[in-house]
């Protein structure tokens, strides 16, 4: 009786076995999968890259506010902030990020920046082949983050998917 | 007056009568909160957020403008007033524009604050907010209506305080609006205390806008470099590409002698460490007669090989030095140690800008009778001859003003000229410029029938004063002072201060930048040449070097170039001045916002400076002086005491020495240890200032917490006759220049061109 049990038990666990075998495939196939990302998909609120959005009229949402590299616990953020002119307008308030800096060295994406910011100006983006032998290339610009203008020719766009 | 007993949320507290239960509850660490409640200020009850509850009065009661009374029952934290100041700020808010992220104002706004404690999270209004477009009212002042919640501050101070009256309020009830009384723009001081007081970001100062924000600054309080005062200056500084640039000037701590105030120049005239003509790099002149940029080393070396060349051919009679009213006491100190040791000379002088060594002379050893501009805001009477407070001395103008405000104190003012504190005084006293040592001779002499009527009225009328502070400008002079001395020290109580231009006038003179005197007024046995002299040894070839720290001969008196042109020039300075554009070498120097030390302002109080900005490519004038004496084969250690710490080297440019706190230092001084590893420290040679001048050995801990220490320098018994008062030039500026300093600052440039078309307006 016991060998009998025995083969039962054998049988249920390998139909569990056997049953997969026939599902399709759970793993991701980056980086040799299709498509821009590579085969990599990542979920809707994951935290890669930073962009810095822009409203409907292409104005940088970001107004120079610091409560990001103030709520940065690892203190990555620089800004430099200026006044928007009427002839040179770059944000939508009186006040624009004339340099903003991401430090990636230093960067734990915590997300509190995202939360902290009272314009939606900055977002995690799904960008996450940060990796470099050279770290002096880890501090991205503002221009390296800005969204691209809208009608523009899309990029690589990693925001979304 | 009497003390009274009252209780507040069950604690029993006890208060002098008549004492506001606002300033009651504070001073027992009760917080009750306030808008238009400002201490100093004229009470206004205008925003409703001090509402308490009190036993027996019906509805809620303004704390601001109760005083407390014996037995009264006071409840500040109920329900009910929670939910009044929940109300009040709903209603404030209610046409504030939520623009935190770019106001200027945020992070250290009251309203902000006073929301977080005790707001309510929801509005219930729900209307689109009234917007109306930013002003702009003056070079230095901004306003943006929306903003604004109505607590009259900025017009309290403006009347009261300042006692200029430009802000006004326009139309009434819900539609009243701040406003400048010349309806588009402030005719006006420009202090920029309407800024300061304003508890939202309302109004807003031009020099700051929408450039940073309050916490990602460095906050460092030194001294102003402007005019004889000495106002504390908190400096908010932040990184730029050559350096930390200062942003902002204020003084909201009140951590200084002088309150909360701070005038056009301590508040924006700081921008001229900014100045794209600033000096970065040394400059010597080459071959064919141009300046070019050189080495450090090279430059020095230079420098150091003529002194040494010069001395050695010609002596040290024919070399000469003028030292700075701007430079620190150290710097002072050390530079006329380096002319009377290194250089050997004793033709040492510097811009004067007032009688000092007069002043010391006449009052001879009553020190206990030197002033301070502590006492202009007490002194129950203030005589004050010549000078012009309101344009020269703006903290001295504010502190009389706020004495007069709250104490009721009579000022008695004789000048040649109508002058803005009249306002205020007693009694006023018109006499002609040469008038006034005949003035105070008739004040100090025996009763003179002869006088004129109102003459002897004066007179009657100062006898007749218990405790009196004279106050006297740089139109008395020399033998003149004695007489003035003279019949204070015949009341029974009297202090005296005298009137200098520049941020370190007093220190100059008492560190002995002056050819007859070595610091603290020790008379010397061979005097010197003077400035004036030595600039026309310089025409007639009898100078050799001259060596110029921070002063610009040339263009103050107005001198032909050619003069200089065979004397080898080293001059110090931040610009290429008139008298730099002749010089052999140009050394670029730090400003004193950009260094460390201590000053003294012109009423003898000691204070320290610390640094808070920097410029790449420039240094200190000590690190200059020391540099050249080590150059030229001096022992460093004769000239400066710092030490015997085997680390002590000369290879640092940056560190200590140039003002940063070295808390081992400090540490070690404390405990009577050995701690000058740097020659480049101020510190070793205000111990040796501490310990060689006379008066200046003050509390240095004290002194290190920031709180001005009183010098009181005694004439040596050798005094000389003469005091050289022939030489003393006054600057004369007004609150919107500031002698060739003020020239380089863009904004009080432009401040002043906006005051001078308003005069031209005004006059038609």
């Amino acid at each position: 009786m016991s060998i009998v049990r025995d083969l039962a038990n054998v049988a249920k666990g390998m139909s569990v076995t056997f049953g997969e075998i026939f599902e399709p495939t759970t793993v991701e196939n980056y980086p040799d999968g299709p498509g821009p990302t590579r085969g990599a998909r990542m979920e809707a609120r994951y935290r890669g890259r930073h962009v810095l959005q822009r409203d409907e009229n292409g104005l940088e949402k970001c107004v120079a506010c610091f409560l990001c590299a103030a709520a940065c616990p690892s203190n990555c953020i620089y800004i430099e902030a200026a006044e928007n002119t009427d002839e040179k307008r770059i944000s939508s308030a009186e006040r624009y990020a004339r340099v903003y800096n991401i430090d990636y060295n230093r960067c734990i994406f915590c997300g509190y920046c995202v939360e902290a910011c009272p314009t939606d100006a900055i977002t995690h983006g799904h960008e996450f082949e940060l990796a470099s032998l050279n770290a002096t290339t880890m501090v991205m610009r503002k221009e390296d983050m800005l969204a691209p203008m809208p009608g523009s020719p899309a990029k690589l766009d990693t925001t979304s998917r | 007056m009497a003390d009274v007993t009252f209780t507040v949320d069950g604690r029993q507290l006890t208060a002098p009568a008549g004492t506001l239960v606002i300033e009651a509850c504070r001073a027992a660490g009760i917080e009750i909160p306030a808008f238009c409640y400002y201490p100093g200020l004229s009470l206004q009850a205008a925003c409703r957020m001090c509402l308490v509850r009190i036993e027996k009065m019906p509805k809620l009661q303004t704390a601001c403008t109760t005083p407390v009374g014996e037995g009264m029952v006071i409840a500040t934290e109920t329900d009910e007033i929670k939910q009044a100041r929940k109300s009040m700020l709903e209603l404030l808010l209610a046409n504030h524009p939520l623009d935190c992220p770019v106001c200027d104002a945020g992070g250290e706004c009251e309203l902000q604050d006073m929301t977080f404690k005790y707001g309510a999270g929801g509005s219930k209004f729900t209307d689109i907010k009234n917007h109306r477009d930013e002003q702009q009212w003056s070079p230095v002042v901004f306003f943006d209506r929306p903003r604004c919640i109505l607590c009259y501050r900025c017009v309290r101070v403006c009347n009261e305080g300042m006692d200029v009256a430009a802000l006004g309020i326009q139309f009434r009830n819900s539609g009243a609006v701040i406003a400048p009384n010349d309806i588009t723009s402030l005719d006006c001081e420009q202090c920029g205390m309407c800024i300061d007081l304003c508890p939202v970001g309302a109004l807003t100062s031009d020099t700051y806008r929408y450039k940073t924000r309050p916490w990602e600054l460095t906050h460092v309080g030194t001294i102003c470099t402007h005019c004889g005062d000495g106002c504390k200056t908190t400096l908010g500084a932040r990184r730029e590409e050559n350096g930390m640039q200062i942003v902002r000037g204020d003084n909201r701590d009140k951590s200084g002698m002088n309150g909360d105030f701070l005038c056009v120049k301590g508040r924006y005239a700081f921008d001229f460490a900014n100045n794209p003509e600033r000096l970065t790099q040394p400059l010597v002149r080459q071959p064919d007669g141009k300046l070019a940029p050189a080495r450090w080393e090279d430059a020095i070396a230079l420098v150091a090989r003529r002194f040494r060349e010069i001395r050695e051919e010609r002596g040290g009679a024919a070399m000469g030095v003028i030292g700075s009213t701007r430079i620190t006491n150290e710097e002072a100190y050390l530079l006329q140690k380096f002319a009377r040791g290194p250089l050997q000379t004793a033709n040492i002088d510097h811009h004067r800008t007032t009688d000092y060594p007069g002043f010391v002379k006449a009052l001879g050893g009553e020190t206990a009778h030197f002033g301070s501009i502590a006492d202009a805001l007490t002194a129950p009477a203030i005589l004050l001859v010549g000078g012009d407070p309101t344009e020269e001395h703006p903290l001295l103008a504010w502190n009389l003003r706020t004495n007069f405000r709250h104490n009721g104190s009579r000022i008695y003012i004789a000048n040649h000229r109508a002058i803005k504190l009249e306002h205020q005084a007693k009694a006023t006293l018109r006499i002609s410029y040469g008038g006034y040592a005949d003035l105070v001779r008739s004040l100090a002499a025996s009763d003179d029938a002869s006088l004129p009527a109102e003459t002897a009225h004066f007179r009657d009328a100062l006898r007749a004063e218990q405790n009196l502070l004279i106050v006297f400008g740089a139109e008395l002079r020399g033998d003149a002072i004695a007489p003035l001395i003279q019949f204070g020290l015949s009341l029974p109580a009297a202090k005296f201060a005298c009137l200098g231009d520049f941020a370190n006038s007093r220190g100059a003179m008492d560190m002995g930048l002056h050819p007859a005197f070595t610091p603290g007024y020790q008379a010397v046995s061979t005097v010197g040449l003077s400035l004036p002299q030595m600039m026309d040894a310089a025409g007639r070839n009898e100078l050799a070097a001259l060596y110029v720290v921070g002063d610009d001969p040339v263009g103050r008196l107005g001198l032909a170039p050619e003069s200089l042109r065979n004397t080898f020039l080293v001059v110090q300075d931040m610009f290429l001045t008139a008298t730099a554009q002749v010089a052999d070498v140009v050394l670029p120097s730090a400003s004193l916002y950009e260094k460390s030390g201590t000053v003294t302002n012109t009423y003898g109080d000691l204070q320290p400076v610390k640094k808070a900005a920097d410029t790449t490519g420039v240094r200190s004038d000590l690190e200059l002086i020391i540099r050249i004496a080590d150059q030229m084969g001096e022992d460093i250690r004769a000239l400066v005491p710092f030490g015997r710490g085997e680390r002590g080297d000369m290879g640092q440019s940056r560190g200590v020495q140039s003002g940063e706190a070295d808390r081992h230092a400090v540490w070690l001084a404390a405990h009577n240890l050995e701690p000058k590893l740097s020659p480049f420290d101020p510190d070793a040679l205000l111990d040796e200032i501490q310990r060689l001048v006379p008066g200046y050995d003050v509390d240095r801990f004290a002194l290190m917490a920031g709180e001005p220490q009183p010098v009181r320098v005694a004439a040596g018994s050798n005094f000389p006759v003469s005091t050289g008062s022939e030489s003393i030039q006054p600057a004369n500026d007004t609150l919107f220049t500031s002698g060739t300093l003020g020239q380089y600052s863009e904004k009080l440039t432009e401040v002043n061109r906006f005051q001078a078309e308003k005069t031209l307006v005004a006059a038609g």
